[in-house]
């Protein structure tokens, strides 16, 4: 398509910066109350979840009370592999649904769209945490493991969810306008999320087996670096994925 | 005064490679109706997605001029009130949480006596606190147009105003219509024929 | 005119290139310690440079669409994915056949492996969204977000990459986890570490113009030590004899002497390094680089041109006057 180079001087509508707080707020109090009726994410995360932690304890037992270098790493890397499946399952949900249910065109009509990526960026980091709790709870009663430095282990699980929520929002509203939106969404999400996979999987590994502070640190800096690129590059793609 | 006027420069619009329409160059001003007719698949449901910025011309200009100012229909949600069989509500919600949750995003501080006063004028009093699934097709299409006119739009789009209304729901649109005279544009796309009555213009669709 | 200057660029482009797999395999010597393989860095180093060109001239022109909202625009980022993704896959075979000659595995985790196949992972994804939406105007609007989208993470693989791995084998910076690139310098009596092994420098001999460092390594836990001698000849200013680690491809260097403090620089070095210091292999080495610049440019031109004629036969079908 074309455009002809218009000489007209447009005057986009400027929203408040208060307007837009009020409204990513409504954006996210709806998702919310939405999700509490219909568990239309929820469900597929939270099962998810429990299914492969279930699985792994059926497999392996009681695999948390080894806890030699190898065996905490592939603790991490269990744990990790449950979150991340599950959030790709999951986290696509929000906007999804909006397609399916046609709404999208009546929210981009009234609602700015900073307002509706960070309201939408704030309801998948709520969905994270609530299953990070979740996962995290069922493998230690599970797998048995066991967490030495827990400051740290929970950082790092906060810290990589972030990476997730930043990384994975504005991707959920890309597959919401394609087919095979939710096969799509993991083939899209994987190789981004590859570099905080495997931050995320060491860092938790060191926390597990009671490592330091210190030894965390890059960890979580690295993966903070990323959630902060990630999240300024999406208020600055989320306009054209919204109009498209 | 505040006035609003709508300008289309030679204006095309298709899907891909498929053309719908082309070359329609009109403007409106404050206080004129225009009705849009033309047979099913001419590209008036198109038309009107270009009028309020959800779909891109793929030749031309569309642009309000308000206030002294220009807007891309894209950025000018908040002058356009739009109404149409395929704009939905969001099913789990009730019609005043509904009602609330656009008021909320379009920056509106609405009162609950102001969005039952709403769900009142489109006919649908003591009905806001059911959820929206419960609704039938016409109380559904009523919702719309409580969506479209709560920020009083100088711009109202109507796609099939009438579809699913019974005779009450006709008359809503009647009074809709003549108000919407006194504040704005309004554009209207049909296949009945008694909107006619509505029209200052008729722009008829088909035959490219 | 146009059609002229591509039939003559095509020419040129082709006969450079042949003359450049032609000194490939006959003007370079043959590298010590590498045999033939080592010939392949002549392809594979150029294809990589030029599949992270690629990426970064699809997001730009990803970028440019944005903006201006122009096809032309999309065609080209569209075309620089494409040619990208070919040379980013010879950039992966040709390096999985060297690893294979040099390392003895066809694929090792080495970080600039890791990096290439999230980068193949990232085309891929580009392609499978762009046949996932039916819109044209929605499919160079969403693929374009995500090409940049990409953009923006790309670099972090480049910097955790090297975090997954113990070591790598890649020649130029080789290291063991924990060590760096500059080795370590040490004095006579000193012991340190390279990544994971613990060196002592137990004496520092000369023999004419030849210093031969007498190193204990041990690795970790002290499970095996060994006793290697590294060279350095100081007529040269060049390191000499590079004795390889037990058990491992790699060679312990003596980089630097500096006999009046009796102090050595000792770093690691992967078969491979060193490949550029031959003058003809050097020239053929940067003549590869900008034959297949020019080959990635030329097969970018042609396939935008293609899908902006393809778009231009789709609208004329589609009857817009």
């Amino acid at each position: 398509m074309d455009h002809e180079i218009s000489t007209a001087k447009f005057a986009g509508i400027r929203t408040p910066f208060r307007q837009i707080m009020t409204a990513m707020q409504a954006v996210l109090i709806k998702d919310v109350r939405s999700e509490l009726r219909t568990r239309y994410a929820i469900n597929a995360l939270i099962l998810f979840a429990a299914g492969a932690v279930v699985a792994v304890s059926l497999g392996i037992g009681f695999f948390g009370l080894r806890r030699d270098a190898d065996s905490l790493r592939i603790q991490a890397v269990l744990l990790w592999i449950a979150l991340l499946f599950a959030a790709l399952n999951g986290l696509s949900r929000s906007f999804v649904h909006e397609e399916e249910t046609r709404t999208l065109a009546s929210l981009r009509l009234a609602a700015p769209p900073l307002a509706v990526y960070l309201g939408k960026f704030w309801f998948n980091l709520a969905l994270l945490l609530v299953l990070d709790t979740v996962t995290t709870l069922l493998f230690v009663m599970f797998v048995r493991v066991q967490v030495a430095n827990i400051p740290l282990f929970v950082s790092l699980l906060a810290a990589g969810s972030l990476c997730l929520a930043t990384a994975t929002t504005i991707l959920a509203a890309v597959i919401a306008k394609a087919s095979f939106k939710n096969t799509l969404f993991a083939v899209l999400a994987f190789p981004l999320l590859a570099p905080t996979l495997i931050v995320a999987i060491e860092g938790t590994a060191t926390a597990l087996g009671g490592g330091s502070w210190s030894e965390g640190f890059s960890a979580l800096r690295t993966l903070l670096a990323y959630a902060v690129a990630t999240f300024v590059a999406s208020l600055f793609l989320f306009r054209f994925v919204w109009e498209a | 005064m505040t006035s609003i006027r709508l300008e289309l420069q030679d204006v095309a619009a298709g899907y891909g490679a498929r053309v719908v329409f082309y070359g329609i160059t009109l403007s409106l001003r404050q206080g004129e109706t225009l009705v849009v007719a033309g047979a099913n698949g001419s590209g008036k449901s198109t038309f009107l997605r270009l009028l309020c910025g959800l779909q891109a011309p793929t030749r031309g200009n569309v642009f309000y001029d308000w206030n002294d100012a220009r807007y891309d229909p894209r950025d000018a949600g908040s002058l356009i009130g739009w109404v149409a069989p395929d704009l939905a509500l969001y099913r789990e919600l009730t019609g005043s949480e509904n009602l609330r949750f656009f008021a909320a995003v379009r920056g509106l501080a609405l009162h609950n006596e102001q969005i039952d006063e709403l769900l009142a004028y489109v006919g649908l009093g003591g009905r806001g606190d059911d959820w929206v699934a419960s609704y039938s097709s016409g109380m559904t299409h009523r919702m719309r147009y409580a969506y479209a006119l709560m920020h009083k739009p100088p711009v109202l789009l109507l796609d099939e105003p009438t579809v699913t209304f019974d005779e009450r729901g006709v008359e809503l649109v009647e009074r809709v219509v003549q108000t919407q005279r006194q504040r704005g544009i309004t554009v209207i796309a049909t296949n009945d024929a008694r909107e006619l009555r509505f029209a200052d213009y008729v722009l008829t669709l088909g035959g490219v | 005119m146009a059609l002229r200057i591509s039939q003559i660029a095509k020419l040129i482009i082709g006969v450079w290139i042949a003359s450049v797999i032609v000194s490939m395999f006959l003007v370079l010597p043959q590298y010590e310690g590498l045999g033939n393989a080592g010939r392949i860095m002549i392809m594979h180093v150029p294809t990589a440079w030029v599949s992270v060109l690629a990426f970064a001239v699809s997001a730009l022109y990803s970028g440019l669409y944005l903006r201006r909202g122009r096809s032309s625009d999309d065609d080209k980022a569209l075309a620089a994915a494409e040619s990208g993704f070919l040379f980013t896959l010879l950039a992966t075979i040709t390096g999985m056949i060297f690893s294979q000659v040099v390392w003895g595995v066809y694929w090792n985790w080495d970080p600039r492996q890791t990096s290439i196949f999230v980068l193949l992972l990232i085309y891929a994804a580009l392609f499978a969204l762009r046949a996932a939406i039916d819109d044209p105007d929605r499919r160079r609007q969403l693929s374009a977000v995500y090409s940049l989208f990409a953009f923006v993470t790309v670099p972090f693989l480049f910097f955790i990459a090297p975090r997954i791995t113990d070591s790598t084998l890649h020649p130029n910076c080789v290291f063991i986890q924990g060590s760096t690139c500059e080795g370590i310098v040490l004095q006579e009596g000193n012991i340190g570490l390279l990544g994971d092994r613990k060196v002592q420098l137990l004496a520092i001999d000369r023999q004419g113009d030849t210093i031969t460092a007498e190193v204990n390594v041990s690795e970790p836990g002290l499970r095996d030590e060994a006793l290697l001698q590294p060279t350095f000849n100081l007529a040269a200013g060049e390191r000499d004899i590079a004795p390889e680690f037990p058990g491992l491809r790699f060679r312990l260097v003596l980089e630097e002497v500096d006999l009046d403090a009796g102090r050595v620089r000792l770093n690691i070095e992967a078969p491979g390094t060193g490949l550029l210091d031959n003058q003809r292999t050097l020239i053929t080495f940067i003549a590869s680089n900008i034959g297949f610049t020019a080959l990635f440019i030329w097969m970018f031109q042609i396939r935008a041109t293609l899908l902006g004629a393809q778009w231009a036969l789709e609208r004329r079908e589609g009857a817009l006057p």
